[in-house]
């Protein structure tokens, strides 16, 4: 088990949303393509992780649960048509399960598996291009910049991997795992880790800059704006950290178990952090106050990051009547919620 | 059984710090603590199968005597247990109990080398921080000759499937020598009670361990072995004289 992701790239929202991938129209979730269209008939297991998406593609991956007793689950790749949904290819290489999405750059498509192998893939045609092995589980999504693969493994090492070939160019060693995506600015990586710690590093040559030390855990991707950073620990405290230096300059503590990095409204004035008692808060960049919070039912929780687009937040929820919700950044009133409610129901 | 589980794996990841960061070492250990903390419930156990074993003729003589009056034929086995000093629930209380021990291990293993990230997460908030170097730990190393002790046994690492094989015959290899035969009637319903659990058992650990965490195979195979050693060093002595004892002070019943 994992979480549900989204992302809204132009004019659609993309959702790995466990039996089917969907893209909707995110002003009213109105359905564009689904797939597979009929999950009954047509099994491609369960969709988990965050879709990653370029001008032609969308590429999700899945688990398809065991035939049988002594049955064996498959991870795949999946490659959709963009427009239609279309499976355009699929890859079945590896032997452990896809726990976050992949990044998608240069027609490249890279993803980490929780056999401790990164995955490089030729995003035409799924054919493999590389295999980087790392000494643990890798459950983070990496980021391509230009020719480098940034990728932290759960060995408590992060790596700069060369997108055409693979090989390391630099690895930085902490004392906690990463499972997270680093948030990029001014050639410095941001990056929380297991041992509590937010780092900053150089990211053309690994050094470390500095490093942050919170309470708990640093699970959810750092988010960047402008010359702060803010991040969130497992145990729900918010920091804003000074991007120069890593001194704290606000703390918000939230009191809700908290595993996603939170996402910034589009000027950089709100901050959106879900929790795992299923409350979405937005908080005021400038003091960390929270400006209003939007609770769900009881069991449900939000475990991935939201995504933003104008004015309005999307979240996905596990456990709940609604899977996807859409919310206004500047008060939390609903859009919209999908799976829609229907009459007398 | 997160109450336990909790516990049992802060005390993993402290053995694991302590054992040179070996996650195998550190289920060894942990094998070794929770035998020894459970001992005197695996003593009262192997010292209750056996001397029901050896009150069996007795047993079988009343099964016999009272075939048609069960009422009588209860009575009487509680008076004959009660004259050995049996009690009847000793074989099955010291099992019952340490069942939450092992779906509190099977928690731990999930915990500290997770297959999936909520197991993980949910972690996160239940270490004890304050033990001396488990900052940074979670996740555990989870290879182990090639294979991932978190995971149940996988054909891609088709050895992984000697472990499952390993757990029925060092079950089975224990029952055997924990339910010696009564030597009296191998037809009896008791004997052939006896020969099923036998097989039954081992066969049900072996399911049991392809569906789960490969670390829990290690447990199970280290359990059977420490106990067979237990059986060799100290039981056989013991239960003997206990036994001898028993017998001394066991009057006939009379009609």
């Amino acid at each position: 088990m994992s979480w549900t992701g989204l992302t809204v790239v132009g004019d659609r929202l993309y959702v790995a949303d466990l039996e089917q991938v969907r893209a909707l129209n995110p002003s009213d979730s109105s359905p564009v393509w689904s797939y597979p269209s009929d999950p009954q008939q047509d099994r491609r297991g369960v969709f988990y992780v965050t879709p990653a998406v370029d001008e032609k593609r969308v590429i999700v991956a899945s688990q398809v649960p065991p035939a049988g007793f002594l049955g064996q689950p498959k991870n795949v790749v999946w490659a959709l048509d963009r427009d239609t949904g279309r499976e355009l290819w699929r890859f079945d290489g590896a032997t452990g399960q896809y726990v976050e999405g992949g990044a998608l750059s240069s027609g490249t498509f890279v993803i980490g598996n929780s056999n401790g192998k990164v995955y490089a893939l030729d995003a035409e045609g799924g054919t493999l291009r590389w295999v980087f092995e790392t000494g643990h589980r890798v459950w983070a999504t990496p980021l391509i910049v230009a020719d480098t693969v940034y990728v932290g493994s759960m060995d408590r090492h992060f790596y700069a991997l060369n997108l055409s070939d693979g090989k390391v160019r630099w690895d930085f060693k902490s004392e906690g795992a990463f499972a997270s995506t680093p948030a990029l600015r001014n050639e410095t990586l941001y990056i929380g880790a297991f041992d509590d710690r937010l780092y900053a590093l150089d990211a053309r040559t690994g050094t470390e800059r500095w490093r942050f030390a919170g309470e708990n855990w640093f699970w959810g991707s750092p988010a960047v704006y402008s010359d702060t950073v803010y991040a969130a620990d497992v145990n729900g405290n918010v920091y804003a950290v000074n991007a120069e230096t890593g001194a704290q300059v606000w703390h918000a503590a939230l009191e809700a178990p908290v595993r996603a990095g939170p996402a910034l409204s589009e000027d950089g004035s709100r901050l959106f952090i879900g929790s795992q008692n299923g409350t979405l808060y937005a908080l005021d960049t400038a003091d960390g106050f929270v400006l209003w919070s939007s609770a769900s039912e009881k069991q449900v929780q939000v475990l991935s990051t939201p995504a933003v687009s104008g004015t309005v937040v999307y979240e996905t929820l596990l456990y709940g009547p609604y899977r996807i919700q859409a919310l206004y950044v500047d008060n939390g009133r609903q859009v919209w919620a999908y799976p829609p409610v229907v009459e007398g129901q | 059984m997160d109450f336990l589980a909790y516990p049992l794996a802060n005390v993993l990841l402290l053995l694991y710090n302590f054992l040179g960061h070996s996650t195998v070492l550190a289920i060894a250990v942990l094998t070794l603590l929770i035998n020894l903390l459970t001992l005197p419930l695996t003593l009262s156990q192997q010292r209750s199968a056996r001397k029901m074993q050896e009150f069996q003729p007795e047993l079988e003589k009343l099964q016999k005597k009272y075939a048609k009056d069960k009422e009588r034929l209860a009575q009487e086995q509680m008076k004959l247990y009660k004259a050995a000093g049996i009690n009847p629930m000793g074989g099955c209380l010291p099992l019952l109990i340490q069942l939450p021990i092992w779906f509190g291990l099977i928690g731990a293993i999930r915990y500290c080398i997770p297959s999936t990230p909520l197991e993980l997460f949910q972690f996160s908030h239940h270490i004890y921080k304050w033990l001396p170097g488990v900052l940074g730990l979670v996740p555990l190393q989870s290879t182990f000759l090639g294979m991932d002790l978190g995971q149940p046994p996988s054909a891609a690492q088709w050895w992984s499937y000697l472990l499952p094989v390993l757990v029925f015959v060092t079950t089975w290899l224990q029952q055997k020598l924990l339910t010696p035969p009564t030597g009296v009637d191998r037809q009896s319903q008791t004997a052939m009670m006896n020969q099923q659990m036998q097989i039954m058992m081992p066969l049900m650990f072996m399911f049991f361990t392809l569906n789960y965490a490969t670390g829990l195979s290690i447990y199970f195979v280290l359990s059977s072995v420490i106990r067979i050693a237990q059986y060799y060093l100290i039981d056989t002595r013991g239960s003997r004289k206990v036994g001898d004892k028993a017998q001394m002070q066991l009057k006939p019943p009379k009609d």
